[in-house]
């Protein structure tokens, strides 16, 4: 399932003909798989269009093909959208340190709170989580049973005001001397009747006022996630992308868009529904998911 | 006998004269008149996360529809190539009739209750939409009872049972870690014997690759023999809906689909990904998190804002 551009990529390499007409059945196979693994469209025809302009211009270095050369374009725009090649930073640059989950209902972000408090209760950490989630029937006790299962600290209210709450559950779980503070929200799109919930997640974030605002996204999401992005991001700039739900079948373009729409870096994937299940972001492996190659590696090991 | 010659060249000449008529009246669609407005329409499709495989069969079957037939002249093509899409789609999305669940679920009264059974992919809105139909069918003097076999998320039994409380419908609980299947089969044999009429089967989130637990959806199926398989899919999803719908299909077989989340404002793109990938009716959608947040589906709707 997963051969997605590989195929084209050989085709490309192997093929001989005019190298401007094979670049540009490459860059239409590359854009359908884009396409597929749900990268905003509007991004992808303006990603495809930078490579086809370094792609004729610029000369390969001695001993590379063009061909090989064009295929490390195509990887380095990638890596550029989502802002770079470097593993990002998840060790916390100081303590105590405060991170703010939000994101659409659904999306995975009390699952991904207690796997972060796993995470970093198993580095040394003393962790706290806090649930703000007034709305969803069930959300303190989800959060609660997860922070025993990872040996985190919890405080929840299940009724009130979250922004309250989440202040109050700051203050009490830093003095019990927690160095990592996990705030959980309720799920939001903030479209219609949900605008309120907009005004709902600014509040929390001015009293708790996070060190990091982690939007938590589904990979399986479409076209929606460009606009969905830049809203949260207007509300509560976003410092962080995790994604979820990397396990299933979808490729997680829809991410790889919320990126580049905030310049928020991707720091952790989701990959099951275990606290354990939880990865820093890999930007080589997620390309060539993204690409739906299994081995990106070897070919840009060769250039 | 000249009578009849005559009559054949009376015949002929109305017939080359019709001819003549015709192509000053009428011209032929060409592929190079249809190209670019079918490119134009793919895109259109696709960024309203209609998955590219179920756009480009949409496309190429309005292609297909449309070259070589002739059209009046002076009408533009664009319009007729939107006429036909308008129509492929409410085919695609209007496969026949939808089931009437408080109906279906009165008639079985007294008897074995409607099995109702809801499954999908993790946090699509399995068990609000459960918690939205009961209410529903309360309304409606068919009170059902609620299984709560998803014993592996933790919160979900919390999460159903608050549900179950507030709308005032029974629930049938498990333990966390106990077999979802025993749940399923306790709730039904409770319906029977307390003479409710329905039962609703709330199953954990599960990814459609993992075989573990898509045997484990076949058993509950297997011992809870629903009269209805309701996959629930969220309406943000991309190109992955035909995946999750095929998937799921393949594995237990789904009777029809439930589309949530659809307040949040997307195109409907995601309802013509499933009904391409299975073609199983799609009966409600969840339009918020309300208990009266679920419309039947009116493919004529989706249809207008997709073409928007
Ligand atoms: N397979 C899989 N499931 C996940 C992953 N992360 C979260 N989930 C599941 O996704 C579902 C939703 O997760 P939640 O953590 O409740 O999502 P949420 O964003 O808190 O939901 P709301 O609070 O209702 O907005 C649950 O079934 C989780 O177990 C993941 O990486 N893989
Ligand atoms: N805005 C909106 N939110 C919805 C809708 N349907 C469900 N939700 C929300 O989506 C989130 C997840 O819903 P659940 O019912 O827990 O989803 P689920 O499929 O049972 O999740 P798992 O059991 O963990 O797989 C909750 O916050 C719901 O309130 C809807 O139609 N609109
Ligand atoms: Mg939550
Ligand atoms: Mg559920």
């Amino acid at each position: 399932m997963m051969e997605g551009v590989r195929r084209a990529v050989a085709k490309f390499l192997k093929g001989g003909g005019v190298y401007e007409k094979a670049v540009d059945a490459f860059l239409r196979d590359l854009q359908r798989e884009l396409i597929k693994a749900d990268v905003n469209v509007k991004l992808v025809l303006s990603v495809t269009r930078s490579i086809r302009e370094r792609a004729l211009k610029e000369e390969p270095p001695p001993g590379v093909t063009r061909r090989d050369w064009m295929i490390k374009i195509v990887y380095e725009e990638l890596v550029k959208l989502f802002g770079g090649e470097q593993e990002p930073q998840v060790e916390p640059p100081k303590t105590p340190w405060v991170i703010l989950l939000v994101g659409v209902q659904g999306s995975g972000k009390t699952t991904t709170a207690g796997k972060l408090a796993y995470y970093y209760v198993r580095r040394g950490y003393k962790v706290g989580l806090v649930s703000s989630d007034t709305h969803r029937p069930g959300a303190y006790e989800q959060l609660k049973r997860l922070a025993e299962e990872a040996g985190a600290m919890f405080y929840g209210e299940k009724e009130g005001d979250p922004a309250d709450i989440a202040r109050r559950g700051l203050e009490e779980l830093l003095q019990r001397g927690a160095e990592v503070v996990i705030v959980d929200t309720a799920g939001r799109h903030g479209h219609g009747e949900e605008a309120k919930l907009l005004e709902e997640m600014r509040a929390i974030a001015s009293k708790v006022r996070p060190d990091e605002v982690a939007l938590v996204i589904d990979a399986s999401i479409g076209q929606k996630a460009m606009s969905l992005a830049e809203r949260f991001h207007k509300s509560t700039p976003i410092g962080s992308i995790i994604i979820t739900k990397m396990d299933g079948t979808a490729r997680g373009g829809g991410a790889l868009t919320a990126a580049a729409v905030t310049g928020a870096r991707i720091k952790f994937i989701g990959t099951g529904e275990t606290l354990s299940e939880l990865e820093p972001f890999a930007p080589r492996r997620f390309v060539a998911r993204i690409l739906g190659m299994g081995d990106l590696e070897s070919l840009l090991e060769r250039i | 006998m000249f009578g009849r010659l005559r009559e054949a060249l009376n015949r002929a000449s109305e017939h080359i004269a019709r001819g003549i008529i015709d192509t000053l009246a009428y011209r032929e669609i060409k592929p190079e008149d249809l190209q670019p407005l079918l490119d134009d329409i793919l895109l259109d499709l696709v960024e309203s996360d209609v998955a590219l495989e179920a756009a480009e069969a949409i496309v190429a079957g309005v292609r297909e529809e449309l070259v070589g037939s002739r059209i009046r002249r002076g009408e533009p093509v664009e319009r007729v190539v939107r006429e036909a899409l308008r129509k492929a789609l409410l085919a695609l999305l209007d496969p026949g009739p939808r089931p009437d669940l408080a109906g279906e679920a009165r008639a079985r009264c007294g008897g074995r209750p409607l099995v109702i059974l809801f499954l999908g992919v993790n946090g699509t809105g399995k068990t609000t939409t459960i918690a939205k139909v009961a209410y529903m069918l309360r309304k409606a003097g068919v009170t059902p009872v609620i299984a709560a076999a998803d014993t592996f998320r933790a919160g979900a039994q919390e999460q159903l049972a608050a549900h179950a409380e507030k709308i005032g419908v029974p629930i049938v609980r498990g333990r966390y870690g106990a077999d979802p299947a025993s749940v399923a089969y306790d709730a039904i044999k409770h319906a029977q014997s307390r003479g409710f009429c329905a039962v609703l089967v709330d199953t954990a989130g599960r990814m459609h690759v993992d075989s573990n637990l898509v045997e484990e959806l076949r058993k509950i199926v297997r011992v809870s023999n629903p009269d209805y398989k309701i996959l629930v899919v969220d309406s943000l999803t991309g190109n992955d809906a035909v995946e999750q719908a095929r998937l799921f299909n393949e594995a237990v077989g789904v009777d029809g689909v439930i589309v949530t989340k659809v307040d949040a404002d997307p195109k409907g793109g995601t309802l013509v990904s499933v009904a391409h990938a299975i073609r199983k009716p799609i009966l409600y959608l969840g339009t918020g998190q309300g208990y009266e947040d679920l419309e039947p589906f009116d493919p004529q709707k989706t249809v207008n804002r997709l073409l928007e």
